[in-house]
């Protein structure tokens, strides 16, 4: 199992990089995944749309509707892209802490 | 067209272009004698052996099968020949289970079959996107596509299968969801409220999503997928569903029309069909309605009649459905409506039959001022280099990119295209991917998102 360390403590991640256990994430985490995502800052744009994915993620246990996503947040999909270049659900879901998608996503 | 340069490495530590579950082969070394096992227990206990055997007799390894192959076009690597990778399977049959193969090996030969021959099929049975192209061209009738696939089917008995694949089928099979994007019912409603919110929005209609209506004519299964990343698709087949007053339900029980079991494995593809003929049962709807999926429709298609237990029921795409409605005068589609330069993208699994071609063809140029064709088209279509379960694979991304995708990939520049329109959920990611790897212009939505441009409610 591969693993990811931050500041000495080492979490287990999935072949992608997603971590393994949703509860473990936490806001240096965060940081951490996003420099493997070509994030190398978390601005506040990022942690707008980080937040609104955990949120809602707390509450249905899936990420939200894309469309939905962009509306709640007020950034159109290529802002999204542009603030995460590996997409909403390979790049912001992972910093975001939430399981990697399955199906056809 | 120029590659860019750019790539991303595999991290797999399997021996294998796709991960497995290390669970899923406890004794690894053994992979070889448990494929024989495995493939002679599916011989025994299906059809396979009597096409097996004709294949076996007949194939000639010509290699006309190389011409029609877009994966072996642009690899130019000849293990990616169809016919040398069904020869692969057919050599195992003919020396380790057929009959006189059997006594040969006892009598005179020491072989038997080796480690090496198994990770070559399970590399090449996934280079292939089983589009079966090759099956329109093989002058001795050889579906090589279907040999991949039971090559698929006998390495999952054994254990190797791609994790994506697995892990999707197991939530949508044994899992609190149901189905392959793990989406909780609580999501699918919040979904669907804010997709009738968005109509309404953007339509000034009141457009419903039924849930768990007893008794409509339609019960309709999207790949499950479009519920997170299709909300334009799903909006305008709900649209042309409402235009035409056709009474249709979602099922809160199962809402996923995607059957991954078409790709390497029949008895998940047959308890898969079981979930979605049940579903359709308990609300007591007439007919199945597949949305915008091409592998979805025709696994739907050609398998509820086999596996329904004769409770099976009448299955329609809704290409079919949104065409018919339209012949009958039931939708008002404002002509030229889209001026963009727009393509249509045959889905494999629903073109190659010539089931699924015409119709979302006249369907678009009813609101569509300019449209054009890739060549070729069609029944001949090259797939979009993700089918076959490729596109659920992240770990496939550079082969898809580089190899299978790039034919497909040229067509689309070479039609000047703005706007590529397929109805498959699989296709959409794939060609999303293609367009922004080979950084084309061009943008990629499925049929129903034009057709909801175009729509007067």
């Amino acid at each position: 199992m591969p693993v990811i360390e931050l500041e000495g403590i080492q979490m287990d991640v999935d072949e992608d990089g997603f971590i393994q256990d949703p509860a473990t994430w936490n806001e240096a985490l965060a940081v951490a995944i996003a420099k493997t995502e070509d994030v190398e800052e978390l601005t506040e744009d990022h942690w707008k749309v980080v937040s609104y994915l955990r949120e809602y993620y707390q509450q249905f246990g899936i990420a939200p509707m894309i469309r939905k996503l962009c509306k709640e947040t007020g950034y159109d999909l290529k802002t999204i892209y542009e603030l995460f270049p590996s997409g909403p659900a390979k790049g912001a879901c992972k910093i975001a802490g939430l399981p990697k998608p399955t199906g056809c996503v | 067209m120029t590659t860019p340069s750019d790539t991303t490495t595999n991290t797999s530590l399997q021996p294998y272009p796709f991960h497995i579950e290390p669970s899923a082969v406890p004794d690894f070394d053994r992979r070889a004698e448990k494929f024989l096992a495995a493939f002679a227990a599916i011989l025994d206990h299906s059809n396979y052996r009597f096409l097996v055997e004709l294949y076996a007799r007949v194939t000639a390894r010509c290699g006309r099968c190389a011409a029609s192959c877009q994966v072996y076009q642009a690899s130019s690597d000849p293990r990616d020949v169809p016919c040398y990778r069904t020869g692969l399977l057919l050599d195992v049959y003919r020396q380790h289970l057929s009959d006189s193969g059997r006594w040969f090996n006892r009598l005179v030969s020491e072989d038997s079959l080796g480690s090496d021959k198994i990770d070559e099929m399970a590399e090449l049975f996934y280079r292939c996107t089983a589009c079966r192209r090759c099956s329109l061209d093989c002058p001795l009738g050889i579906d090589h596509g279907l040999i991949a696939r039971l090559g698929r089917y006998v390495l999952s008995e054994a254990g190797i299968a791609p994790k994506g694949l697995v892990v999707s089928v197991r939530e949508q099979l044994e899992g609190p969801t149901g189905n392959t994007s793990a989406i909780p019912l609580p999501a699918l409603l919040d979904n669907l409220e804010f997709l009738q919110d968005e109509i309404s929005e953007t339509k000034a209609a009141l457009v419903k999503f039924p849930v768990d209506q007893a008794g409509a004519e339609y019960i309709f299964f999207p790949a499950v997928s479009d519920y997170l990343m299709e909300a334009d698709t799903l909006m305008g087949n709900a649209a042309v569903l409402h235009a035409a007053g056709i009474s249709w339900t979602i099922g809160s029980q199962y809402f996923d029309g995607i059957n991954y079991g078409l790709f390497y494995n029949d008895w998940v593809l047959e308890r898969i069909i079981q979930k979605l003929v049940g579903e359709a049962h308990r609300l007591q709807a007439r007919k199945i309605l597949v949305g915008e999926c091409g592998h979805a429709a025709r696994s739907a298609r050609q398998f509820v009649p086999a596996f329904a237990n004769g409770q099976g029921l009448p299955v329609v795409s809704i290409l079919e459905l949104t065409w018919q409605a339209l012949r009958e005068g039931k939708l008002r589609l404002k002509k030229d409506a889209v001026t963009e330069r727009v393509t249509y993208h045959d889905p494999c699994n629903i073109a190659r039959s010539g089931w699924i071609v015409d119709q979302p063809r006249r369907l678009l140029c009813s609101f569509v001022g300019d449209f054009v064709e890739m060549q070729p088209h069609g029944r001949e279509n090259y797939c979009c280099g993700g089918g076959g379960g490729l596109v659920s694979l992240d770990e496939t991304y550079d082969f898809r990119m580089r190899v299978s995708g790039k034919l497909k990939a040229e067509q689309i520049q070479a039609s000047g295209a703005q706007i590529v329109a397929t109805p498959c959920a699989n296709c959409k990611k794939q060609l999303r991917e293609l367009v922004a790897y080979y950084k084309l212009p061009v943008q990629v939505v499925g049929v129903h998102d034009l057709v909801l441009r175009a729509i007067e409610l």
